[in-house]
């Protein structure tokens, strides 16, 4: 495996900042002043996630679902949600947070500081995807930009942020309305603390909502977390290659690092002198042999020895091993193409050229039954047989995972090796032997502008590779997903950025992720069943009384905020929390997620905040 | 075989830097010219080892195109209407091999011979790629 971070490490790092740690005091309890401050720390960054899913990559055409499609809704009802949540939490001189900021003391501000922090690293991460473009734009450094700004891990990301928002709201709510004793009691700090959390609450309803009618299927929630830092992976080690596993997570580091590498090249201006026939040739070269490694593996994979355990995927692996002979043959054009022509600069070879060279040995060393094949071994090696590529069934995988990132890796190397030799004949860069011209020319130099018959037929043998490789990626991306590769983003990440409208879950309705509310039960504890087991009450048939009320004072507040009149004048979100009863009401059906819920809070013409707020009043 | 055979006897007798320089650029292109001819008709195995071939002869030969002493025009221009080689695989295989290990030791020689600059560059660059060509095809020998 590569080890390069993703998302998906710090996401779960987030998720788990709240939760109950052994040896560690829990997050229940907190300064109500030194929570609001974490809390607001972590709203902000929850903004700004909710804004480049909306606007931040404004640059970038996607397909950004009309205002009142379900996640159009969701996204726009979770960044008021936000703005209001921020709203009560900021404070005169809390606008311009002092760094270092004071470090936090109790239990939940320390959990909530450690969530921003992880928070503020993810966005980071996926910002490294991006440079500052031309035009104030942004600029795509990797092939991962495109997944990021595609609507399906736009609204993954959003229903990672409503699974965040509930637990917040959650801890947050306990505390405000938690007075410790002996502490000051901070009523309008801590009124104000509630209501942020309880627009969590209706950020996380609204999210849900959206996904009730349009799911996520767990695919994309899993393309959200395998998405990398943009950084080179380490090069593997020959030395600790010398099983098949081994081998396997060679192919995919090596291909991983020319995916890389590609994408950088394709950056270079034409007239960068590194590109040169020699690296062409090198890389057109070496990615026959890797095609052809391709197809010798997926052929043996396809072997009822290798892929008896995978039935379905057997069809799937035959026509990858057809896919990639094709890509081979031309790729075998395109080097035979390049013998015509030479470069105005020689010798120097592309990292990427470089890369594929290296990709065609760890291949071939997968491919091959030979522990010591090397490419001047060549072709007429024996190859590994199926029991030894894949002894158990649960070693097809990543022998499939292996040949998919290698086959997607040649797919954006035909790309990115085809957009520079455009570029380099465009500048004039592409010679030809004078000696190999017909007579029809008579030049006194040894070497010659290429003739536009020679240009224009190389630039075909190198548009048809682009095309069969990345035809290639198909049939292997499916055995992929028939036999559970880790590989299989890759295919989701291809569907996700060419996805118009909202996305079909791959799996069906049962595919979606339902895990996210499966720690709710806690949280759903309601107020007078809290008060029963703070009195000490252990009787299940008193508890359960209790429960019942509160699911029914619950649904009785939803029912209610279903039927105010729409231009009634609703009171102030603080006055709702005027009471601390009356506040755990509103928070409970908060946390119902019920969409419903929401219109407690929300107003005809928002103005929050607009006045003096009341102050608390005792518990009666 | 004739024409991998007159590149050898040209090499061979080749007079002075330029004279070497021209008749290599031609065996390398000459090299090329038959590969073309065969790799479509042979087995997988044997057009792999004939691409890695031919990609190292079009590197020899840039080697050389860029030499400052190469003539500007080919000393033996290609005369037009020449047969294609003739002969089996294994029968071009060697042929190539052969003319190869003399192109890596004149170059190699020629190099020792020169001071440092360009030419000696260009000499020492197609010499590495003919001794690599010429491992391949031997070790691709059945």
């Amino acid at each position: 495996m590569t080890h390069r971070a993703t998302f998906g490490d710090i996401l779960h790092a987030a998720h788990q900042s709240l939760a109950h740690r052994r040896g560690e005091p829990p997050p229940t309890r907190g300064d109500v002043e030194e929570v609001s401050r974490s809390l607001l720390q972590v709203i902000t960054i929850l903004s700004r996630y909710a804004q480049d899913t909306a606007t931040a990559f404004s640059d970038v055409p996607h397909h950004t679902p009309a205002l009142l499609s379900p996640w159009g809704r969701g996204r726009a009802q979770a960044r008021e949600a936000l703005t209001h949540a921020a709203g009560f939490l900021l404070r005169p001189g809390t606008g311009r947070p002092v760094w270092p900021g004071p470090r936090s003391a109790s239990p939940l501000a320390r959990r909530l500081d450690e969530m921003a922090a992880c928070l503020a690293a993810g966005r980071d991460l996926l910002h490294t995807h991006f440079a500052p473009g031309p035009h104030g734009g942004r600029a795509h450094r990797s092939e991962w930009a495109l997944t990021i700004t595609s609507e399906r891990v736009n609204r993954a990301l959003l229903a990672e942020l409503g699974a965040l928002a509930q637990p917040i709201a959650h801890y947050g709510a306990n505390v405000a309305l938690a007075p410790v004793p002996g502490t000051p009691p901070g009523a309008d700090q801590r009124r104000a603390l509630n209501a942020a959390c309880q627009w969590l609450w209706v950020l996380a309803a609204s999210i849900e909502a959206a996904s009730r009618q349009e799911p996520v299927p767990a695919a994309d929630r899993q393309l959200l977390a395998a998405i990398p830092v943009h950084a080179l992976p380490a090069r593997p080690a020959l030395a600790a290659a010398d099983t098949v596993p081994s081998l396997c997570d060679a192919v995919i580091t090596t291909a991983e690092r020319l995916r890389y590498l590609a994408w950088q090249s394709a950056r270079q201006p034409p007239w960068a002198p590194a590109l040169t026939a020699t690296s062409l040739r090198q890389a057109a070269e070496t990615s026959t042999l890797t095609s052809h490694h391709c197809a010798l593996l997926a052929a043996t994979l396809a072997e009822p020895t290798a892929s008896g355990a995978f039935p379905g995927a057997r069809a799937d692996l035959d026509a990858a091993a057809r896919a990639a002979r094709t890509a081979r043959g031309t790729w075998y054009q395109s080097a035979r193409a390049l013998r015509q022509i030479t470069t105005d600069t020689r010798g120097h070879i592309t990292p990427a050229a470089a890369e594929a060279r290296d990709l065609a040995w760890w291949t071939g060393r997968l491919a091959y039954a030979d522990p010591a094949w090397t490419l001047a071994s060549g072709p007429r090696c024996a190859p590994r047989p199926p029991q030894h590529l894949a002894p158990q069934p649960d070693d097809v995988p990543q022998v499939v995972a292996a040949v998919h990132q290698a086959t997607d890796a040649l797919a954006l190397l035909a790309d990115t090796e085809y957009g520079q030799l455009h570029g380099a004949i465009q500048a004039g860069r592409i010679m030809v032997p004078t000696r190999t011209l017909t007579d029809d020319y008579d030049i006194p130099h040894p070497y010659a502008p290429a003739p536009e018959e020679r240009t224009g037929a190389l630039l075909a043998r190198y548009r048809d590779a682009t095309q069969a490789s990345r035809q290639a990626t198909a049939p292997i991306g499916r055995a992929a997903h028939a036999t559970g590769a880790p590989s299989r983003v890759l295919t989701t990440a291809q569907e996700a950025t060419q996805t118009v409208g909202p996305a079909s879950p791959a799996g069906g309705l049962g595919d979606h992720d339902s895990n996210r509310g499966q720690d709710r039960a806690e949280d759903m504890t309601g107020p007078l069943q809290r008060t029963l087991l703070g009195l000490g009450v252990t009787s299940a048939a008193l508890l359960a009384r209790g429960a019942s009320l509160d699911q029914a004072s619950q649904q009785l507040l939803i029912d209610a905020a279903d039927q105010l009149p729409p231009a009634h004048n609703r009171p102030h979100t603080t006055t709702l929390n005027k009471t601390a009863a009356s506040a755990s009401l509103f928070n409970h059906a908060l946390a119902s997620g019920h969409p419903q819920a929401a219109q407690l809070l929300r107003q005809p013409c928002q103005t929050q905040r607009a006045g003096p707020e009341p102050e608390l009043e005792p518990e009666p | 075989m004739k024409g991998l055979t007159a590149c050898g006897d040209r090499l061979r007798q080749a007079h002075g830097l330029p004279a070497l320089l021209d008749a290599a650029c031609d065996a390398f292109e000459v090299i090329l010219t038959v590969i073309g001819t065969y790799e479509d008709a042979t087995s997988t195995g044997m057009a792999i080892t004939f691409l890695l071939v031919a990609t190292r002869a079009a590197n020899a030969r840039d080697a050389v195109l860029f030499a400052p002493s190469l003539p500007p025009r080919a000393l033996h221009p290609r005369q037009a209407g020449q047969q294609p080689e003739r002969g089996s695989a294994p029968d071009i295989r060697a042929a190539v091999a052969d003319l190869s290990q003399l192109l890596a030791s004149q170059l190699a020689r020629t190099a020792t011979t020169l001071a440092a600059g360009p030419d000696k560059a260009a000499c020492h660059d197609a010499g590495r790629y003919a001794r690599q060509i010429h491992d391949l095809l031997a070790r691709s020998a059945p």
